[in-house]
C-alpha cells in the first residue's frame, strides 16, 4: 500500500517534470509565431500583450522582400539534389561495407567518420576558391555536392545498419535463385531497408534544410537558401522584429510539418545510428 | 573469385569514394598546403613554410578564442547530458502520452541553429525581451545576456542546451527502453531503490550508447557556428569567439586565407586527436 502510493507520487512527478519541459521548449517558438503576428507596437509593448489582434502583414511582407520566395525554392532545390546525391551514392556504399570484405574498408570507414567530423570551415575555404574558378560558385549542385561531406557519411552508416537488419537467409536465397548483385539489392536490401532509407532521406534533408555555414560561403544570390535569407535580417533585429520572425516561422514550417508525418522515421533514424553502431 | 569479388566491392563504393575526394580529401589537402603560403586572394603567393603557424601560435587573440571553444563545448556538452538523460529517466516513467511527449521535445531539433539565434535574441532582448519581464517580474535583476563580456558567455551556452539537449534525451530515452530487464529485476530484488539502480546498473549498461551521444555533441559543440554567428558574431568584443567564427572572419572578412586555413589546419588536428581517443575507448567497451 505505502510502496503504491510512492509510485503514484513518483509517476505524478515526473508528469510535471515533463510539463515544465515541454513549456520551456515550445515557449520560444510559440512567442516567435506571436510576434510574427504582431504589430511593431504590440510586439515592443511592456507588458507584453498576450490578447492582440493578429496581422498578416509580416508574412504578405515577405512575399515582396528581394530574393525571398527564390531562397525558399532555393533550398527546396538544394534539400532534393543533395538527399538524392546522397541517398543514391550510400545505397550502393552502404551494400559494398555490408556485404564485402575487402583491402582498405577500415581505411573507408575512418575517412567517413572523420570528413563527417572535420570542421565545415576547413573544407569551404578550399571550395570557395575552388568554384570561383570552375563556375560552381553560388550554383545549386555546387552547394548540394559540399554538403556531402558530411550527408554522405551519415547516410551510408545509417542504412547500412538498416541494411544489418535484413536477415541473410533471403540475401542467399536470392543468389541461389541466380540474382547478380543489382538485383539482390533491388529486390531484397532496397525493399526491406525502405524504411530506414526513407528515415535517413528525411533526417538528411532536415539536416541539409536548416544548414546555414556552407550555404553562407558558397552562395551569393542564385542559390542563396532560406537560412541565408534568414540570417540577412540579423544585421538590424531591433526594427524589423515582425518580419524576422514571419521569415523564421515560414522557415521552420515544412520541418515541423516533417516532424509531425514522419516522426517514427525520425526517433528511428536518430536512434538506431546510435544504438547499433 | 577473391579479386573478382573485390572488384565488384570497389564499383559500389567507388561513387562515395569519387564524391568524398572531391568534398573532403581535396580540400583537406588543399588547406594544408596553402597554409604554407601567404596569400591573401591576390596576386601575391608566397611559400612561408611554417611561418603561419609560428604567427598564430603567438598571437594572445588565438589562444583565448581556442579557450572559449572548449569552455563552450566542455559546458555546453556536459549540461546537455545530463539534462537530456534526467529528461530521458524522467520520460521513461510516464504510462500515458509518451510518445506524444517525445514528439513535442524533439522540436527543437528541427529548427535551424540561424533561427535559434533569432528567436534567442528576441526573448532574451535586454530591454524589450520577454525573459527579462518574467525575471523582474519574479524580483530578480534583469540580465544583459549577449550585451556584455560577463554574460555573453553563458548565455550562449544556454541557447545551444535548449536547442540540443533534446538530441540527448531521445538517444537516452532509446538506450533505457532497450536495455534487458533481468538485472534491473535482480537489482530491485536485492533491495535497491530506484536511484541505486539507475546509477549501479542502468548507467553501467548504457555507456557504449553514452559515449557516442558524448562524442557527437562534443565535436558538434566544438564546431558551433550558427547560435554565435546570429547572436553575437563572436563578441562583445571577442568574448564569444570560436575557432569557426574566426576562420570565418579572417577568410570572408579580411580575406586572409591563409590566415584562415591555418586556423582550421590546427583545429581539424585537435579534432582529429579527439576522434581518435574516441575510436579506441569504443573498441575497448566493445571489448568487455
Amino acid at each position: 500500500m505505502r510502496h503504491a502510493s510512492r509510485d503514484q507520487l513518483e509517476r505524478s512527478l515526473a508528469y510535471l517534470v515533463s510539463l515544465a519541459a515541454i513549456l520551456l521548449t515550445l515557449f520560444p517558438i510559440v512567442w516567435l509565431l506571436t510576434v510574427s503576428l504582431k504589430t511593431q507596437r504590440d510586439a515592443f509593448a511592456m507588458p507584453p500583450k498576450l490578447l492582440f489582434e493578429p496581422i498578416a502583414d509580416h508574412f504578405l511582407g515577405l512575399l515582396e522582400r528581394p530574393g525571398f520566395v527564390e531562397a525558399f525554392m532555393n533550398s527546396v532545390a538544394v534539400t532534393g539534389l543533395g538527399v538524392a546525391i546522397a541517398i543514391t551514392t550510400a545505397i550502393f556504399a552502404a551494400y559494398g561495407i555490408h556485404r564485402f570484405r575487402f583491402r582498405g574498408k577500415r581505411l573507408f570507414g575512418v575517412w567517413l567518420l572523420l570528413a563527417y567530423m572535420l570542421p565545415e570551415f576547413l573544407f569551404i575555404i578550399p571550395m570557395y576558391v575552388l568554384y570561383q574558378r570552375v563556375g560552381l560558385y553560388d550554383t545549386h549542385i555546387g552547394l548540394a555536392l559540399v554538403y556531402q561531406a558530411h550527408s554522405l557519411p551519415f547516410a551510408v552508416w545509417l542504412i547500412r545498419s538498416f541494411f544489418k537488419e535484413t536477415p541473410s537467409e533471403l540475401d542467399d536465397a536470392a543468389r541461389i535463385d541466380g540474382c547478380g548483385h543489382l538485383k539482390t539489392l533491388r529486390h531484397v536490401y532496397i525493399p526491406l531497408g525502405a524504411p530506414g532509407i526513407a528515415a535517413t532521406a528525411i533526417l538528411t534533408a532536415i539536416w541539409i534544410w536548416n544548414e546555414l555555414t556552407i550555404a553562407l560561403s558558397l552562395t551569393f544570390s542564385d542559390a542563396q537558401t532560406i537560412t541565408v535569407a534568414v540570417a540577412s535580417f540579423r544585421g538590424y533585429t531591433s526594427i524589423n522584429w515582425g518580419q524576422m520572425s514571419a521569415a523564421s516561422i515560414v522557415a521552420i514550417a515544412p520541418m515541423l510539418l516533417f516532424a509531425v508525418i514522419a516522426q517514427r522515421y525520425i526517433v528511428k533514424g536518430l536512434t538506431l545510428g546510435s544504438l547499433k553502431g | 573469385m577473391v579479386s573478382r569479388r573485390s572488384r565488384t566491392a570497389y564499383l559500389v563504393i567507388a561513387p562515395a569514394v569519387l564524391v568524398l575526394a572531391v568534398t573532403s580529401l581535396y580540400p583537406a589537402v588543399a588547406s594544408l598546403v596553402l597554409s604554407l603560403f601567404n596569400w591573401n586572394w591576390g596576386a601575391r603567393f608566397d611559400f612561408v613554410g611554417l611561418r603561419n603557424y609560428a604567427d598564430l601560435f603567438n598571437s594572445a587573440e588565438f589562444w583565448q578564442v581556442l579557450y572559449q571553444t572548449f569552455l563552450f563545448a566542455v559546458v555546453a556538452t556536459a549540461l546537455e547530458l545530463v539534462l537530456g538523460v534526467a529528461l530521458a529517466v524522467v520520460v521513461d516513467r510516464l504510462k500515458f502520452g509518451q510518445s506524444l511527449i517525445r514528439t513535442l521535445l524533439l522540436t527543437p531539433l528541427m529548427v535551424s541553429g540561424i533561427i535559434v539565434a533569432l528567436m534567442s535574441k528576441i526573448v532574451l532582448d535586454p530591454m524589450l525581451g520577454i525573459v527579462n519581464y518574467f525575471l523582474t517580474g519574479l524580483g530578480l535583476p534583469p540580465s544583459p545576456f549577449f550585451g556584455t563580456t560577463a554574460t555573453a558567455m553563458s548565455t550562449v551556452i544556454m541557447v545551444d542546451a535548449w536547442w540540443q539537449t533534446a538530441f540527448v534525451f531521445i538517444i537516452a530515452l532509446a538506450g533505457l527502453q532497450s536495455l534487458p530487464q533481468e538485472p534491473i529485476e535482480a537489482a530491485r530484488v536485492d533491495g535497491a531503490g530506484p536511484v541505486q539502480t539507475f546509477f549501479r546498473v542502468k548507467l553501467p549498461m548504457l555507456r557504449t550508447v553514452l559515449l557516442t551521444v558524448l562524442i557527437f555533441r562534443a565535436i558538434d559543440t566544438l564546431k558551433v557556428f550558427d547560435i554565435i554567428f546570429g547572436t553575437t558574431g563572436g563578441g562583445p568584443q571577442i568574448a564569444t569567439e570560436v575557432m569557426q567564427t574566426l576562420a570565418y572572419r579572417k577568410a570572408f572578412s579580411f580575406l586572409q586565407m591563409s590566415e584562415a586555413m591555418t586556423v582550421m589546419v590546427v583545429f581539424s588536428l585537435i579534432v582529429l586527436a579527439i576522434c581518435l581517443v574516441y575510436m579506441r575507448l569504443e573498441a575497448r567497451f566493445e571489448e568487455d
